[in-house]
This record gives structure tokens, sequence and C-alpha cells, in this order.
């Protein structure tokens, strides 16, 4: 049996051509189901939908052989025990230092000043920051981070933004980008060593929409 | 607070798993003894500059740390037995040919480890000291086989690499340090994107080299495939003729034999062929080991070195359970007869167990299927399912 762990929402739509590619279809849509643990067309292959930032965890542990989690989510987690084989390319989006509009962000930097910062990514900001040489004070927050700055919670959030609407809508403007963010295909270690014959066949179906598709 | 709580990753081993451990623990220790293993047992705490240095080199975070009252210096207890071996092979035998040493011991960890995620792991582990060749390799790589099976575990992957491949690859193209760590934590994931990414200065032969390290994985084919996208440098033929006399050299074994050449573990010591187990069930390698020559040279001599080690409880965690046998019930009866027939059976390896007065209510919770009754005169032994709690 192989398990693959996905997240609902925009990762699991771009995943479906992916997975369609190496011959699985769900046989439930996700979001219609209230089911956690989905059956596919193949017997030997079935589907768990779990929180984006839980991905790693179920693979790491081998709950799960395969997974999809965003670089974001990796990054937090440290990827101990996974591969990360695969940039699917897909749920891309960027993380990004954002800021009032009236607030002058190098100008602080210039400054010294110590920021604060909110982020629901504390891993990766506090990388961010202290490899810039900057001190900041990090405020975690579990969501709408956009908040933040508006009632003087923070200087600054780190947040992924993929249009921007929001940061506008809220009087917010991106200044720094933190990196870049696809989705990654992450294997657990001993599935790959253990189970190769069955999971090469979806990996290279994977590389090769990923390579048709770039 | 409930005193009786115990510290997060630390765990009793409670009578049924802590029989399997011990039992398991001799059967591997009498395995390797008859080997030509010695064993030793090296102690649970030394100056912190031993424990780190060499083989020990990535283990400072996770150990945990006291001072010496005698002389102010920092102490650690140990993380990992195998610096201590190489201790006393480098400076307590001195023996100039080869040594095998073998041990089995707790080590602590801050942080935890391993299958059984525990910060109380219990190595056991064989070394061999002394000698370069690959046959050493081959020694060691058979012994753990044996020692998994003697354990129970019948289907077995071996996953084995090189780390001489990548090392060569960087000196060859004068990587700095800090891109060396980098790509190193790429390879580990096989993630190739960010090996092509971090890599992008370098020329194009090295790039496309480690690139296909990510994808060199699977059956001995594998190594044919390195041969031909790898450089043909010596260091680079060489390893893969190691690793190809280690897989003729497992031939004969009932297991499965893979190779991972961006499998790096422990790069820091490790010098050539290092290796893991797997199997169906676990959700990591089981016992892993390779080759770290000269690790000695911090102690002062610098030995050729080959070993591997595996977390005997988290082994166990997920083995079926053994059958032992049951106990034995016998009367609280001052009878010369039945003090004979105790000792009797006992010297046979019979558990028996003599009730103490005044618990003659609980006598389903000694765990008896017999008990011993006077019939004309002679104490015997028969079946007694009155006694059995399931």
């Amino acid at each position: 049996m192989i398990t693959i762990a996905l997240s609902k929402g925009r990762i699991f739509e771009e995943t479906t051509p992916l997975l369609a590619a190496a011959g699985i279809t769900a046989l439930e849509d996700p979001e219609a189901s209230r089911k956690l643990i989905l059956s596919t067309n193949r017997p030997d292959v079935r589907l768990i939908i779990v929180r984006a930032t839980d991905v790693p965890t179920y693979v790491q542990y081998g709950a799960a052989d395969l997974g999809i989690a965003g670089k974001d989510v990796l990054d937090e987690h440290g990827g101990e025990g996974l591969y990360q084989p695969l940039d699917l390319k897909i749920a891309r989006c960027r993380m990004m230092v954002a800021v009032r509009e009236d607030f002058d962000y190098f100008g602080s930097i210039r400054r010294g000043a110590r920021l604060k910062v909110v982020t629901k990514y504390v891993k990766t900001a506090r990388e961010h920051f202290a490899a810039k040489g900057m001190h900041v004070d990090l405020i975690k927050l579990y969501g709408s981070m956009e908040l933040g700055p508006l009632v003087g919670l923070a200087d600054a959030i780190v947040d992924l933004v993929s249009t921007g609407g929001t940061l506008r809508a809220n009087n917010l403007k991106a200044v720094e980008e933190v990196t870049d963010i696809s989705s990654r295909l992450v294997v657990n270690q001993a599935s790959l060593k253990l189970k190769r014959e069955s999971l090469q066949p979806i990996m290279d179906a994977f590389a090769q929409v990923v390579a048709a598709n770039n | 607070m409930l005193n009786w709580l115990l510290p997060e990753y630390i765990e009793d081993v409670l009578p049924a798993e802590a029989a399997r451990v011990e039992l398991l623990r001799r059967r591997l220790l009498d395995l390797f003894k008859v080997h030509g293993y010695q064993y030793v047992i090296p102690p649970m705490l030394e100056y912190m500059e031993s424990l780190t240095t060499g083989i020990g080199h990535d283990l400072d975070i996770v150990t945990f740390k006291v001072v010496d009252q005698l002389t102010g210096k920092l102490m650690g207890i140990r993380a990992d037995i195998t610096p201590q071996a190489a201790r006393i092979d480098a400076h307590m035998l001195n023996n100039q040919g080869v040594s095998r040493l073998c041990y089995a011991g707790s080590v602590l960890r801050t942080t935890p480890d391993g299958l059984a995620r525990s910060r109380e792991p219990l190595h056991v582990g064989a070394e061999i000291y002394g000698h370069p060749g690959v046959e050493s390799d081959i020694e060691i790589h058979r012994l753990m086989v044996k020692a998994l099976q003697q354990v129970g575990l019948s289907t077995l992957y071996i996953d084995i690499s090189h780390v001489g491949i990548f090392a060569s690859l960087l000196s060859d193209a004068g990587i700095t340090e800090a891109l060396e760590q980098e790509l190193y934590a790429a390879l580990q994931s096989k993630d190739q994107s960010a090996v092509r990414s971090l890599g992008k200065d370098l020329d194009k032969v090295t790039l496309d080299a480690l690139c296909s390290l990510t994808e060199l994985n699977g059956d001995v084919s594998v190594l044919d495939e390195a041969a031909k996208r790898l450089p043909a440098t010596e260091n680079i033929q060489q390893a893969l003729n190691d690793l190809k006399a280690v897989h003729a050299g497992l031939s004969d074994l009932d297991v499965k034999v893979c190779f991972d050449l961006a499998e790096l573990r422990g790069y820091h010591y490790h010098s050539g062929i290092v290796f893991a187990a797997y199997a169906q069930g676990y959700a990591g390698p089981l016992a892993r080991g390779g080759r770290y020559d000269e690790v000695g040279a911090i102690f002062g001599r610098a030995r050729p070195a080959t070993g591997f080690s595996l977390d005997l409880r988290g082994v166990v965690s997920s083995l079926p359970a053994i059958e032992t046998s049951k106990a034995v019930f016998a009367p609280a009866d001052h009878d010369d007869g039945l003090a004979q027939a105790i000792e009797g059976l006992r010297a046979e390896g019979e558990i028996v167990i003599q009730e103490l007065p005044g618990h003659e209510v609980h006598r389903q919770e000694l765990g008896c299927d017999r008990r011993l009754v006077k019939q004309d005169g002679a104490w015997i032994v028969v079946v007694a399912p009155e006694l059995s709690n399931q």
C-alpha cells in the first residue's frame, strides 16, 4: 500500500493532474467529502488529507510514503527524515517581508532599529534576519498577519504573497523577498529504500509532467 | 506535580519488553563473541574533548553535559559509544595488528533519536580497527546482516554508499567549506533543485556529477550507471570498485543490497563505505555504520576503522512478541521434597515461583501455567489452567 499525504485546496487541485499522469485518480473530492482517507482507482494507492503544515510530519514518521508540501512548510519543519527529490513548481508564491505603506523599512535598518515582526514562519524569519545581521523580535501568529502592523502589534510581517491583493487592501507594501516558494514532493527515507519499485514510477511520472510544464 | 512522571522521551522498559531486549542483547553479544569481537565496557561519561573529537564531531549539541567537581572540566554523558571504542583501540590496547571490539550500553541524547524516538537508545555495535581494505568492510557488513537476522528480521535491505565520491568531487573542484555544508545538506534530502542553485558557479562537470548523485540510487546497476555519469577519476573508480566488491561479498546472504550514492551519513568523519539496514515495518534505518579511518589520529594513533551499531530498543519496538515459557507455581510449604523438586526444575532452566503466604487470591498475577503438587509422596508438575489470567 502506498499512502500519499496531501492538503486540501490549492495543493490538492494542482496535484490532481500530476496524480493523473501517474495513473492515480481520487474516487472522491476532498472538498465534498468529510473523509480523511480517500481511496483511488488503484487499490494499492490511497490519499490522506491532512493540514498543510502536518504533511512533512506524516511522511517523516512513515505514516505516509509520499507527500506534497510547500517549501515554506518544509523549511519550518526542517526536513529531518525526508527526501525532497522534486520541485513540482506548483502552488508558487513568494515569502516576503511587508510593512505599512508609511513605514521606512530600510531607513529603520540603517538606524539599527530593533523591529518587531509577526509571522507564522518563525524559523524561516529568524534565519532570514540573522543572515542580514538584523536584530528582530519575532511574534508567532497563526493567521491574519496583515493585522499586526495596522494595530501596532509589530513593525513588519513575514508572510506568503501570491498576488499582493491582501497587502494592498490593508495598506501594506512588500519590501523584501525572503525566498521563492513552490511545492515539493517529499518521500519517507525508508519507503524509498523498501518500496522503490512502486514509488519510482510515480516519481518519474511527476517529473515528466513538471518538465513538460516548465 | 505527579512525581512519578518521567521526562519526555525517557521511559522504563517493562518486563515483557525488557525480557526481549535482554534476550536479544545476549544473542548479539554471543554472536560477536564467536566472530572474535572482544567485549568492552566504556564509562558512561568522560571529558567532552574525547567524546566529541573525530567521530564524535557532530555530537556536541546532542550530548548532556555536567561539570566535573574534581577538575572543573566539562564532562559529557556519552551520546555514542563508537568514539569511546576508537579511543580504547588507539590508546588502551596498542595492538599493532587488527583489533575487533564490541559493546552494548545505553547512551543519552538531548533530543529524541532513532527509531524509538527515545533520548536513551541502547546501542549495540561492533568495530574493526587496523585494516584499511574492503575485506574488513565486507566482514562488518556480514556481521551486521547476521546480527539483524539473529534478532528475527527476515527481509533486510542494505543500503550502501561511499562518501569518498562526494569528497573527491569537492576537493577536485576546490569548493569552500561553507558551500560544502550546504551541498551536503541538499544531497541528504536529494534536493536536486537546491544542488543546482547552490552549485551554479561550479564547472559543469562537477555540477552535473553532484546532480547525478541525487538520482544514483537503486540496485547494483546503479554502479555501472555511476561509472558512466561521474568523472572517471582514480578515487571515484576505486570507490565504485569497492562497492562492487561489497556487493559480491554479500551475495550468499539472504538480503537485498541497494546503493544510494547521495547518502552521506556522518560525512564529517566517515571516509569510505557507509551503510544502513532497513526492513519492512520500520520508518527508518535499523542499523548503520561505515568506515572512519584516521579518526584515531586525534587520540594519537591513526588507525583504519569500520564498524556498525544499532539501537536495540528501536529494533525491538516493532518485533513480534517472543513466546516465553511460563512459570511453575509452587505452594508455600516447608517440605524437603518440595525444596528439592524446585531446585531440580530451576537447574533445568524452568522458572519456579514459590508463593509467599498471604497472597493466595493474587496467584493469577504470577504468570504461571503449571503447578507443583504432591501425589503419592512425590512432587510432580501438573498443568494448571486456573492460574492463568487469560
